[in-house]
C-alpha cells in the first residue's frame, strides 16, 4: 500500500505518494524528474547517487525514500542560482575535472558538503572526504585540485 | 540497477516501546531497517525478502554518545558512525574509536549508517566489532521480554549471523574506560586505501603500573570467520614482557587460531556473500595477513601504553 | 612550434556546463510516453542445448506486453566483423545453445520493472547441459567440448605477422631470453551501465535507437544485419555517454531486444543492464597466454624477437580477434626491430566473450615488451634507460611490410622522463622505479566492419549571421571530442567557438563516422572536418579575394573573425561580411562544406602513432606484498596538442585505468561465472590510491594530422601496468609474468624468491 512522503527538495516542497520499497533515488529521478543523480552500482559503491539529505551528503540509493519523510534534500539541479553557476560547478568547468560527466553530479554535490563543512581543507582530507566516489575518466587528481580552487573562491566571496 | 522487488508492510516507529512491539509481533518474519546500508542492499540483490519493515532510524532516544560517573561510554544504537567519528567527547577520550570511524566506509555511509546497525549484520570483516571485543565492549539488547546485557565478544556467531533474537532490538554499545597503561591498535588490510579489509587485528595492551610486564591482553580478529578474539594468541603475551618475538609469536599463533572464511557459512545468502570473500584471497594469505597484523598492532598498542 | 588562435590554447568542455548542472541526459536518463521496460534472460549454464522455452506463464502475467525467443526474431547472425561472414556468430537470442553464463535467451517487455522481473522468472527453459571449457589452452586440444559448430579445436581465429628471418637471426644473438606471461582479464566498468531506448514508428517503418555507444554507425549496421532491415530505416542517436572504453563499440543484445520489442509491442521499449550484468555479460579485456623470445647483441641492440599468443576468445568473436592483430604489432613497438615473428590464436571458450578494451591489445603487449627488455638490460649489464635508447624508432622509420613511423617523439619523452626520475634521486629501501616506453595507433585502418563509406564524414554550414552548425558523426564518451572539433572547425575558418553549434552522432542526420576507437577521432574525424571547413574557407576566401582586387600571387588568411591578406593584414574583411556576401553570390543558399577523410596509402594498420614514456615509482610492503603507488611521470608525443586539459585529463583517466589493470583489477571467474561482478568486488583505484601524476611536454609535429594532432586516449593506457611491474622488480628482485600485482601476487613472489635464495 502506497503511503505519503513529505519531502522539500531544492527549496521546493513535494507530497508524492510511493511504495514502501522505493529508494529515494528514483523517487528524485522518476517521480520529480530530477534526473541529475544517477546510479553507477548495486552495492553502495560509487557514489553517483549522492544528495545532500539534511546537509549531510549521502547515498541516496540506500536509502528507502520514506525514511527521508519530512526532509531537505539538495540535489545538483538546487546549486546554480538561476543561471550563475555555483563556484564549485565554475571550478569543475576550469580545472577539465569532468569528463563523462556519469559521475560530476555526486561528487559536486559532496564537495559542496566538505567545503560545508571545511571551508579550508588540505589536499589530503579532500582525498579523504571524496573517496567515496568512483570516477573510471578522470584519474581523480584534477577534481581534487578543482574542488581546492573552489575553496579559495569561495573564501574570496565570503570577503 | 537492481531494486527491491517484494513488497513489505512498512512501519516507522518512533518510540523504543513501539519498536518492541512490533517485533514481538512480526520481528521473525520482519527485519529492523536503521540506516540500511547493508540491509537494503541485500534486499535489493533478492538475498533477504522480509515481509514487515521497522524503520528505527527515527527513533531519537537511541541516538546519542554519554559518558556517564562510572566512567563507561555508552552509545545509542542509532548512533551514526559519521557522529561518533566527529564526537570531541569520543576524540579526547577513546581516540582509537574515532580512528576506526575515519577509515569505515565512505563519508556517505558514515552519514547514514549506524554503528547499532552495522554490529547486527555482522559481517565478517566485522567494523566495528573486531575493535569493540578488545575495548571490552558490551552490547544491551531490550525486547518486550526484558533486557540483556552482553559481551560483543560473544554476539558473532558466524559470517551474517548474530546472537540477536527475532524479538530483540539491540539499544547500547558501552565502552568501560580505559585502565592506566592501556594502549589499543587498530590495523585492517585492504588492497585499496579504504576498503572492506581481507582482514583486520585489534590489540589492547595493558602494561603492570610499575613494570613493562603485560598484565591484561585482548586480541580480536576479523574474517576468522567473523570476529573473533584470539584466545590462543593472547596467552603467548599476558603476563611477559613483550618483544617483538613474542608479538611474532602470537601472530603466528593467531593466523592458525582463525578459522576459516566458509566453514561455517550456513544458509542461503550468507553463502553466496561468503563464497565471494573467500575466492578475494587465499585462506593461506589472510592467515600470513592476519600474522602481520598483529604484530604491527601489538607494536602500536604496546608503544601506546608505554606513553599512556 | 607554431601559434595558433584556438588550437593548443586551454578550453573548456563545451558539454560542461550541461554536464556540471545535472541537464545533461544519457540514455539511462531517458523516457519516452508509453516506454515499456525490457529485461534479457540470460542462461546461467556456461555451455548447453536449449531443449525447450515456455513463455506462457510470462505472457499472461498482468503488465507483461511481449515475450520474444530466438524463433521469433529474423534468425540473422551477426557481429563487428563483417567483412568475414563467417565470424558473425552471435544471435540476440539464442536459438539452438548457449556458449556462456548469461547468454540471453528470451527478452520481455512490461510496463513496470518489476513485473518486467517477475515475468523472467515465470519463463521455463529446459537446457540439456554440455561438458565446458573455460581455458584457451584446454579448449584447443581434441577432446574438448565443441562451442561452434565446424570450428575444429575450438580456433576462432589466427593471425602472423611476420618480417625478417628470425630462426637466422637468433643464431647470430649474444644473449637470448624467453619468458612467459598469463594476462588476465579486466572490464571496462564505466560508470553508465549498457542501456538502449528503442522506438518503432509503425506508420513509417522506420526504428529509432538510442544507446549508450561509441559508434552509431556500427549498431546501426548491427540493428540492420540482425533486424534484417535496410540501414537507412533505421536512425541511431548517442546521447551523453557516462563513459565507455572500448566496451560500447558494437551491437549488443539489449539494442537489438529492445527493437524487436519496440516492433512487436509497438511502444518504445528500454532496457538496462544491472552493474553484474554489465560485468558478467558484457565484454571484457582479452586474457593472454603469451611466450616471447628475444635476442639481442651484447651492447644492447636487438636483432630478433618472437610472440605467441594464445587468447581465451570467450564465446563469440567480437572485436576480440583485431585484439588479437594489434598484440601482435604492438609487441614489435616502440622498437626497431630487424627481425620479428608473431603467430597468434584466439580460442573459444565458454567464458563471457572478450573484445576490445582502451588499448586493444596494447596493454598486454606492452607488459610483455617491457618488463622483458628490463630483465634484457640486467642480464646484459646495461641501463634500462639506454637499451630503449638504443633500440627505440625515429621519425621516417619503417615497420617491414606494416606501416611507416613519420612523426615519432620517443626520444624526447624518454629524455624528459629520465630527467624526472633523476630529479627523484636516491630512493630508500624497498622503493623501486620502473620504466617503460610504448607506441600506439591513431585509428586503425583495418576496415572490419566492411563499411563502403569514408572512415570520417563531417559537414559544415554557415548561416547568414556567421553561426556555423558543424555535423559530426563522432562519438564524445567524456574524451573531449566535441570540444576538440569544434576547435578544428573554429581555428579552419578563424573565427572562435561561441560562433559553432554542434550537431552530433545521430545517424539520421550526421554523415558517416566509424566513432570512438582505436583512438581515431582527434586524427580522423578532425581531418574531416577541417577539410569541411577548409572547404568553407576556400569559398569566403575567392570572394574576399574579388572584392581586394589584388594580385593573384598575394595569399589570404583566415583568423581572428577576419579574412585577409598575409602579407598585409589590414586589407582584408570581417568575417561576417564575406559571409554575407558569399551567401548572395550563392543565390541565397547557406554556404556548405563537406569532408572526409580515409588514409591511404599508409599500410594497414594506423595513420599515424603516438609514442610515449612513462616512470612509475613505488613502495613495497614486504611483509604482505601490498605495493603503493608514489609518484607517476609520463611524456606522450601526441603531435600537436590540441585542447591542453583535454590531453592532461586523457593522461591521469588512462593512468588510473592502467595502473589498476597492474595493480588491482581482475575479473575473478570459477567455472564461467563471474565472481566478483560487482564495485564492491571489483577493485577501481579511487582517490587514495592515486598517486600525483606529472604529464610532461613532448612537441611533434604530424603531417597526417589535423594542424599536426595524433591521438591522446589509448597509448597512454598500455604502459602502467608494466611500469608497474618494472618498479617492483627494481624494489625487491622478483619478476611477476602475470597481472595484476596484487598484494597476494607479489607476496608469493617475494615468498619464493626467498625460498630460491636460500637453496
Amino acid at each position: 500500500m502506497k503511503k505519503l512522503l513529505e519531502l522539500t527538495v531544492n527549496g521546493e516542497h513535494y507530497e508524492v505518494l510511493v511504495e514502501p520499497k522505493t529508494l529515494l533515488i528514483d523517487v528524485l529521478r522518476d517521480q520529480l524528474g530530477l534526473k541529475g543523480a544517477k546510479r553507477g552500482c548495486d552495492s553502495g559503491s560509487c557514489g553517483a547517487c549522492t544528495v545532500l539529505l539534511n546537509g549531510k551528503p549521502v547515498h541516496s540509493c540506500s536509502i528507502l525514500a520514506l525514511q527521508a519523510n519530512g526532509g531537505e534534500i539538495l540535489t545538483i539541479e538546487g546549486l546554480a542560482d538561476g543561471p550563475n553557476l555555483h563556484p564549485i560547478q565554475e571550478a569543475f568547468l576550469d580545472h577539465w575535472a569532468l569528463q563523462c560527466g556519469f559521475c560530476t553530479p555526486g561528487q559536486i554535490i559532496a564537495a559542496k558538503a566538505l567545503l560545508d563543512e571545511n571551508p579550508n581543507p588540505t589536499e589530503e582530507e579532500v582525498k579523504t572526504a571524496m573517496n567515496g566516489h568512483i570516477c573510471r575518466c578522470t584519474g581523480y587528481n584534477m577534481i581534487t585540485e578543482a574542488i581546492l580552487d573552489a575553496a579559495k573562491r569561495l573564501q574570496e566571496a565570503r570577503r | 540497477m537492481k531494486n527491491i522487488t517484494q513488497n513489505f508492510e512498512y512501519f516507522a516507529p518512533k518510540t523504543v516501546e513501539d519498536a518492541l512491539s512490533l517485533l514481538s509481533r512480526y520481528g521473525d518474519k520482519g527485519r529492523i531497517l536503521a540506516g540500511g546500508q547493508d540491509l537494503l542492499l541485500l534486499m535489493r540483490q533478492d538475498l533477504i525478502a522480509p515481509e514487515y519493515v521497522i524503520d528505527i532510524k527515527g527513533i531519537s532516544d537511541l541516538d546519542y554518545i554519554n559518558f556517564d560517573d562510572k566512567e563507561d561510554l555508552r552509545i545509542g544504537a542509532l548512533t551514526t558512525h559519521r557522529t561518533l567519528e566527529k564526537s570531541p567527547l569520543v576524540k579526547n577520550r577513546f581516540s582509537i574509536l574515532s580512528e576506526m570511524e575515519q577509515n569505515l566506509g565512505s563519508v556517505e555511509l558514515r552519514n547514514w549508517g549506524t554503528v547499532g546497525g552495522s554490529l547486527c549484520i555482522g559481517r565478517p570483516c566485522g567494523d566495528p566489532a573486531p575493535l569493540l571485543i578488545v575495548l571490552n565492549g558490551r552490547i544491551k539488547i531490550a525486547s518486550l521480554r526484558g533486557e540483556r546485557i552482553m559481551s560483543i565478544e560473544s554476539f558473532n556467531l558466524a559470517p551474517f549471523e548474530v546472537d540477536l533474537r527475532p524479538d530483540e532490538l539491540l539499544v547500547e554499545i558501552q565502552v568501560p574506560n580505559s585502565p592506566p597503561r592501556n594502549g589499543v591498535s587498530y590495523k585492517k588490510f585492504s588492497q585499496l586505501e579504504e576498503d572492506c579489509a581481507f582482514t583486520a587485528a585489534a590489540v589492547s595492551i595493558t602494561l603492570n603500573h610499575e613494570k613493562n610486564i603485560c598484565d591484561d591482553i585482548k586480541i580480536a580478529l576479523s574474517m576468522a570467520p567473523t570476529a573473533m578474539r584470539a584466545k590462543k594468541s593472547e596467552e603467548v603475551l599476558k603476563g611477559k614482557e613483550i618483544n617483538a618475538n613474542l608479538l611474532a609469536e602470537a601472530g603466528q599463533v593467531a593466523s592458525e587460531e582463525a578459522g576459516t572464511l566458509t566453514e561455517q557459512a550456513s544458509k542461503g545468502y550468507r553463502k553466496k556473500l561468503v563464497k565471494i570473500l573467500s575466492k578475494e584471497v587465499s585462506d593461506q594469505y589472510r592467515r600470513e595477513l592476519m600474522k602481520v597484523l598483529v604484530e604491527r598492532a601489538g607494536e602500536e598498542a604496546l608503544e601506546r601504553a608505554k606513553r599512556a | 612550434m607554431k601559434e595558433y588562435s584556438v588550437v593548443g590554447k586551454a578550453t573548456r568542455n563545451i558539454d560542461g556546463v550541461a554536464k556540471v548542472t545535472g541537464e545533461a541526459r544519457y540514455t539511462f536518463d531517458m523516457t519516452l510516453p508509453g516506454m515499456l521496460y525490457g529485461k534479457l534472460l540470460r542462461s546461467p549454464h556456461p555451455h548447453a542445448r536449449i531443449i525447450s522455452i515456455d513463455t506462457s506463464e510470462a505472457e499472461r502475467l498482468p503488465g507483461v506486453k511481449a515475450v520474444i525467443t530466438g524463433k521469433d526474431t529474423p534468425g540473422g547472425k551477426y557481429g563487428p566483423w563483417r567483412r568475414f561472414p563467417e565470424l558473425m556468430d552471435e544471435e540476440a537470442l539464442v536459438t539452438t545453445k548457449v556458449r556462456f553464463i548469461g547468454d540471453a535467451v528470451a527478452a520481455v517487455a512490461a510496463t513496470r520493472e518489476d513485473i518486467a522481473k517477475r515475468a523472467l522468472e515465470l519463463i521455463k527453459v529446459k537446457y540439456e547441459l554440455l561438458p565446458a571449457v573455460f581455458n584457451p589452452v584446454e579448449a584447443a586440444k581434441d577432446d574438448a567440448p565443441q562451442i561452434h559448430d565446424g570450428v575444429e579445436n575450438n580456433i576462432n581465429i589466427t593471425r602472423h605477422i611476420e618480417w625478417g628471418d628470425v630462426d637466422e637471426a637468433i643464431k647470430i644473438a649474444d644473449y637470448v631470453r624467453e619468458d612467459r606471461y598469463e594476462l588476465s582479464s579486466q572490464s571496462h566498468a564505466p560508470l553508465e551501465v549498457h542501456d538502449a531506448l528503442a522506438s518503432f514508428d509503425k506508420s513509417t517503418g522506420r526504428l529509432t535507437v538510442w544507446t549508450s555507444t561509441q559508434s552509431p554507425y556500427y549498431v546501426q549496421l548491427g540493428l540492420a544485419d540482425a533486424l534484417k532491415m535496410r540501414e537507412g530505416d533505421i536512425r541511431v542517436i548517442k546521447p551523453h555517454v557516462g563513459g565507455a572504453f572500448g566496451g560500447k563499440i558494437s551491437t549488443y543484445p539489449e539494442q537489438i531486444c529492445a527493437a524487436f520489442l519496440s516492433i512487436k509491442t509497438g511502444k518504445p521499449v528500454k532496457i538496462v543492464l544491472n552493474r553484474q550484468e554489465e560485468f558478467a555479460v558484457t565484454r571484457r579485456r582479452t586474457p593472454m597466454y603469451i611466450a616471447t623470445k628475444i635476442g639481442a647483441k651484447k651492447d644492447g641492440t636487438i636483432v630478433t624477437k618472437e610472440v605467441k599468443v594464445i587468447a581465451d576468445g570467450g564465446a563469440y568473436t567480437a572485436l576480440g580477434s583485431t585484439a588479437l592483430y594489434l598484440v601482435g604489432i604492438y609487441s614489435s613497438f616502440p622498437y626497431k626491430i630487424p627481425n620479428y615473428r608473431f603467430d597468434g590464436c584466439r580460442v573459444y571458450t565458454n567464458n563471457n566473450p572478450s573484445s576490445a578494451m582502451r588499448g586493444f591489445g596494447g596493454p598486454q603487449a606492452v607488459f610483455i615488451s617491457e618488463t622483458q627488455i628490463d630483465r634484457l638490460a640486467h642480464d646484459i649489464g646495461i641501463d634500462p634507460i639506454e637499451i630503449r635508447r638504443k633500440n627505440g624508432m625515429t621519425p621516417h622509420y619503417v615497420v617491414p611490410g606494416q606501416a611507416t613511423i613519420e612523426s615519432c617523439g620517443l626520444h624526447d619523452c624518454i629524455d624528459k622522463v629520465e630527467q624526472k626520475v633523476k630529479e627523484w634521486g636516491e630512493l630508500p629501501k624497498y622503493q623501486g622505479v620502473g620504466m617503460v616506453c610504448y607506441g600506439f595507433m591513431s585509428g586503425g585502418i583495418f576496415n572490419w566492419i566492411n563499411t563502403p563509406y569514408a572512415f570520417s564524414g563531417a559537414m559544415v554550414r554557415v548561416n547568414i549571421d556567421g553561426t556555423v552548425d558543424l555535423f559530426t558523426q563522432a562519438s564524445d564518451l567524456g574524451q573531449g571530442s566535441n570540444t576538440v572539433l569544434a576547435m578544428i572547425c573554429a581555428e579552419e575558418l578563424g573565427i572562435s567557438l561561441k560562433d559553432i553549434r554542434l550537431h552530433v552522432a545521430d545517424t539520421g542526420i550526421t554523415p558517416v563516422d566509424l566513432g570512438a576507437w582505436g583512438s581515431r577521432q582527434t586524427l580522423m574525424s578532425g581531418n574531416a572536418v577541417k577539410a569541411a571547413a577548409a572547404e568553407i574557407k576556400r569559398k569566403l576566401m575567392d570572394v574576399a579575394r574579388i572584392k581586394l582586387g589584388e594580385n593573384i600571387v598575394y595569399d589570404l588568411e583566415a583568423k581572428g573573425g577576419r579574412i585577409y591578406l598575409t602579407l598585409r593584414p589590414e586589407r582584408g574583411y570581417s568575417y561576417y561580411d564575406i559571409v554575407k556576401d558569399a551567401i548572395r553570390y550563392n543565390d541565397g543558399e547557406p554556404l556548405i562544406g563537406t569532408g572526409h577523410y580515409t588514409p591511404h596509402g599508409k599500410g594497414m594498420v594506423s595513420p599515424a602513432f603516438t609514442f610515449g614514456a612513462q616512470a612509475v615509482k613505488v613502495e613495497v610492503d614486504i611483509k604482505t606484498g601490498r605495493v603503493k603507488l608514489l609518484d607517476i611521470a609520463t611524456a606522450h608525443d601526441c603531435g600537436q596538442v590540441i585542447n591542453p586539459p583535454a590531453v592532461r585529463g586523457q593522461v591521469e583517466g588512462a593512468t588510473a585505468m592502467a595502473a589498476g589493470c597492474g595493480l588491482t583489477e581482475e575479473l575473478l571467474s570459477e567455472d564461467g561465472l563471474v565472481l566478483n561482478a560487482s564495485l564492491a568486488y571489483y577493485k577501481i583505484l579511487r582517490y587514495r590510491d592515486m598517486p600525483h601524476i606529472t604529464t610532461l611536454e613532448v612537441h611533434t609535429h604530424e603531417p597526417e594530422g589535423p594542424f599536426g594532432a595524433k591521438e591522446a586516449g589509448e597509448g597512454l593506457t598500455t604502459p602502467t601496468a608494466a611500469a608497474i611491474a618494472n618498479a617492483v622488480y627494481h624494489a625487491v628482485g622478483v619478476e611477476i609474468n602475470s597481472n595484476p600485482l596484487t598484494a597476494e601476487r607479489v607476496f608469493k613472489a617475494l615468498k619464493a624468491l626467498k625460498k630460491n635464495k636460500a637453496t
